[in-house]
Formats: structure tokens, sequence, C-alpha cells
């Protein structure tokens, strides 16, 4: 599907993108494109939006207006199979979300087996693969409730992998984890990164999003304020709320 | 590990033990209280059990009845619990998804119907009324009566016991592609599956209770079926504590297997 786009050319357009909830106007009017390769850290105060705007790229959250292209598909539109859509997006949850009753193997496996893109062997070896690349190989047949927060994390990982999205979508990877894990699911997002995977990192580590991540997007007041390379939206910003918005979490 | 056997075991025996007590004693004591010689006692109680439970073959009465009586909840239960499972599925992806609305609305109709009115009266109406005109077994008809009312309360706790997983279990398998009815069947019903386990031991136990009232559309069930030795011998006391103690050991038996099958799906998980 990916393969005639390459990279630097784009993956997903979002076109006034507008999100309410009853009278609640969350996104007002968003436009902006994700380029193959780009790795796009989303940044604001807390309630300004990016959970549901980041949500609304894989169509968690039903946009209220505006359209949103997924490798020229507008996703938006009725009869497009969004189920299809999901499986080159890849979303990765605050809270984890892996499937409590199955062991880690299972976890990565079960989607690509269900929806036949490979046989039971082939996923299994692939489950092992990545996590062997997670560092988890010796956990494949734990369950979720016997691991750390920071390896769940990192299991959730390796499960969206599965599926050999063409885009990965984070939701504060690293919010629900103790300080000391923090840094393992980091490290295992800038591996991603340096392998080439498109990125949206939604995060408040003002670290990764500097030195990982190709460009920063500074949600408030329901737009997006500014979307620069991280150089400039962390020394140089113009905008008055984003120097607020720095001033109070660096 | 094997605690609750040894646990379920004593359990039972205490109860059979108290219910032979009381049943000797209640015999008995009218019998002294008459002024009755000590050597009589024996025979007496003896001879009583003979007419209601020997003579005749009337044990056969508890047999069979109870053979009915397990028949009609057990296929009942499968039918309550397989429509249920449809129910909940049905009003679930409603709340979820806003689909299948003519079907939500039918579900919740009956449900609401069910629920409403009194199980007796469901029986009487299936049998006098939707079966009025038609030779039909009465065991069908208890087992389709029972069958619909439990799938109402069967419905209700696998509803909830969808509702109680984590909104997020749905949101990760739909991320992944998979559509409702594969999260469904391989995510979210094996976890609610086992949270309601203990429910529906419950709603299978009252169930069983609840067929005692088979006997008003002429069936004869286990209560009828004492209810008949009463009739014919002119006490009450034996065939019905008899009665009484037949339920009880097999909700006894019932409970002790729910909460070895909810161990074992425990045991699994870890
Ligand atoms: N399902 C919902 N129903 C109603 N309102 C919602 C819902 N989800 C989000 N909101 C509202 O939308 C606004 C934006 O929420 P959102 O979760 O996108 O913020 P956020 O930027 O991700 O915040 P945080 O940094 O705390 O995660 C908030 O005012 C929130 O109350
Ligand atoms: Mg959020």
């Amino acid at each position: 599907m990916s393969d005639n786009i390459k990279n630097g050319e784009v993956l997903i357009r979002v076109e006034n993108l507008s999100k309410s909830f009853g009278d609640n106007l969350v996104l007002d009017d968003i436009s902006m494109e994700i380029k193959k390769g780009d790795v796009i850290s989303v940044i604001g105060p807390s309630g300004c939006g990016k959970s549901t705007f980041i949500r609304s790229l894989n169509l968690l959250e039903e946009p209220t207006g505006g359209s949103i292209f997924f490798e020229g598909t507008d996703i938006t539109e009725r009869g497009v199979d969004i189920r299809q859509i999901r499986e080159k997006i890849g979303m990765v949850f605050q809270q984890f979300n892996l499937f409590d009753n199955m062991t880690v193997k299972k976890n990565i496996m079960l989607a690509p087996v269900k929806l036949k893109l490979m046989t039971k062997e082939q996923a299994q070896t692939r489950a092992m693969e990545l996590l062997e690349t997670v560092g988890l190989a010796d956990k494949a047949d734990n369950y979720p409730s016997q691991l750390s927060g920071g390896q769940k994390q990192r299991v959730a990982i390796a499960r969206s992998l599965a599926m050999e999205p063409d885009v990965m979508l984070f939701d504060e990877p690293t919010s629900a984890l103790d300080p000391e894990m923090v840094g393992e699911v980091l490290n295992i997002m800038k591996d991603l990164a340096t392998k080439g995977m498109t990125m949206v990192v939604v995060t408040h580590e003002m670290g990764f999003a500097r030195e990982v991540s190709t460009r920063t997007i500074f949600i408030d007041g329901g737009k997006i304020q500014e979307d620069d390379v991280p150089e400039k939206v962390f020394t140089d910003p113009k905008n008055e709320r984003l120097r607020d918005f720095l001033k109070s979490v660096l | 590990m094997k605690k609750w056997k040894k646990f379920s075991l004593f359990f039972i025996l205490t109860a059979a033990l108290t219910g032979l007590f009381t049943t000797t004693v209640s015999a008995v004591s009218p019998f002294i209280l008459l002024g009755g010689k000590e050597g009589d006692l024996q025979p007496e109680i003896l001879q009583r059990l003979y007419d209601n439970f020997v003579k005749d073959d009337r044990w056969k009465y508890l047999v069979e009845g109870l053979g009915r009586t397990l028949l009609i909840t057990v296929v009942a239960m499968i039918i309550g619990t397989l429509i249920g499972f449809l129910l909940a599925i049905i009003r679930v992806a409603h709340d979820k998804n806003g689909s299948v609305p003519v079907l939500n609305v039918i579900a919740r109709l009956y449900i609401t119907i069910i629920r409403g009115t009194p199980v007796m009266i469901q029986l009487l109406i299936i049998y006098f009324v939707i079966f009025a005109s038609v030779d039909i077994d009465k065991m069908l008809v208890a087992i389709i009566a029972f069958g619909l009312n439990s799938a109402a309360y069967v419905s209700e706790t696998v509803r909830s016991g969808i509702m109680s997983i984590d909104n997020g279990q749905f949101e990760a398998a739909k991320s992944l592609g998979l559509g409702f009815p594969a999260a469904m069947i391989h995510i979210i019903l094996p976890q609610a599956f086992k949270n309601i386990l203990p429910a529906l031991g419950n709603e299978l136990i009252a169930l069983l209770k609840e067929t005692s009232i088979s006997g008003y559309i002429g069936l004869m069930d286990l209560t009828r079926g004492g209810d008949y030795i009463r009739s014919v011998t002119y006490e009450a006391f034996l065939p019905l504590i008899a009665v009484a103690l037949i339920y009880l050991v097999i909700v006894i038996l019932l409970s002790a297997g729910v909460s070895k099958l909810e161990k074992r799906l425990k045991k699994n998980e870890r």
C-alpha cells in the first residue's frame, strides 16, 4: 500500500478538522500534513485536545467537520472500510491496553492471524522477532498482569508493529510509567524513529520532542499554534502561549 | 486445592444429617407428646417412611420428578445463555457503535416484558395461550418458558460484565483493525465471562428452584412428585422435607461446581 509513497511524500493530510463534544469545541478547523518519515511530537497544555487530535487520525474519535486523507483516501467518507485503514495505522496508548486474557505472544499474534495477514506460524516467528527487538523474548508466555508498566508498553509497541503499519500514533506512551521505566520505552521509540518509521507522538517528554522528533506541533485553544522544527519551537518560540507553556514545563 | 471438596462434602453431610435429624425428631415428637412408649418408636417412623417412599414404588415420583426438574433446568439454562449472550451483544453493539437500532429496541422490549412479569404467568401464557390449540409436550413448554425467562436475566448479567471491561481493550482491538465481532469473541467476552461466572451460577440456582412451579401446567417435576405423594399418603412432612433436601443437595453441588470452574479460570490467567 505504502510502497508507492516515498519518503517526504504526504501520508496523512488533515483538512479543516473540527471536533466538538456537545458545546465544547475541542479542535477548531485544523489543517496539516504528515509526510512519510516524519517524527512529529505534539505538545500543549492538558485538555487542549492532543488526544482528541491523535485519536481522530484513526477515527477512534469521529470528527464533526473536515476530512482526513490517509494515503490519498478520505477516511471520513461513508463507505470507507476504516478497519482496513486502521491496519496501517498503529496506535500505542497511555494505559497500554494489552489484552489481559492472553499471553504476551498471543497479544502480538492475534490481529495478524485473525485478519489473515499471516499464518499462525508466521505470526509466531514475527512475534518472537519483535519481542527480541523490544528486549522481552523471555516474557513471551507471560500474562500482562505479570509485567511492569515499562514492559507492558514495550509489548504494546511490538503488538502494533506486528501489523507492519505505515505510521505509528503514540498518545502519551510514558505518562503512566514510573520514572525509571520511561527511558526503556523512549529508547525503543528512538530506535523506531531512526529506522524511518513515521510517528506522531503526543508527549510531555520535552527532551524526546527536542532530540528525536523532526517536527513539533503545539496545540492550544483548539488550533495548531506552532508547527516547526524542534530547534525553532523550543529555542525561538514566536507564539505567546507557547512561550508560557514552555516556561511552565521546562 | 482440594479444600473446597472437603468443605462441600462436609456441608452436604451436615445438611443431610440435619435434615434427617429434624425429620426424625418431628416424626417422633407428636408420638412422644401423646405419651407413646419407647418401644413403639421405631416401627412408627419406619412405617411412615415405608408408606411415603417405598409402598407402590412412590420413590419413583421423586426420582423421575428430579430427572425432569434437572432436564428442564439444564436445557433452559443452555437456551437462556445462548439467547442471553445474543441480547447482551445486541445491546452493547448499540451502546458502543450505535449499530442495530431496531434489534436493540426489540431486545430492550423483550427484557422489560420478561423481567416485568412473573415467570409463573409466562409459563401459563405459553402453555394455555400460545400453545393452547397445539398438542405439545409439557416438558418442551417448560423448557421454552424457563429458557426465555432466563435469557432476559442472563442478558443483563452479561451486559454488565461486558461494560465492566475497560473500554481501552475495545479501542486497542479497533486500532489494530479488528472488528466488533472479533473483539467481542477473542478479547471482551472471555474476560467478561470470568467476571460474571458467579452471577451466572446464581442464575442457574435460581432457575433450578423456579422450575418448581412447573406443576401448574400439570408437569410431574420434583416438587409435584413430592406433593403427589402427600396427596395419597395424607402426610405432608416427610415427602416435602425429602423434596426440600434434594433441592438443597443439588444447589450445594452446583455452587461447588461453579466455584471450582471459577478457580480454574483464575488459574489460567496467571
Ligand atoms: N469522550 C469525551 N466526551 C466529552 N468530552 C471529551 C471527551 N474526550 C475529551 N473531551 C474533552 O475534550 C477536551 C480535550 O481533551 P483531550 O483528552 O483531547 O485533551 P489532552 O490534550 O489529551 O489532555 P491531557 O494532556 O490531559 O491528556 C477536554 O476538555 C475534554 O474534557
Ligand atoms: Mg490526552
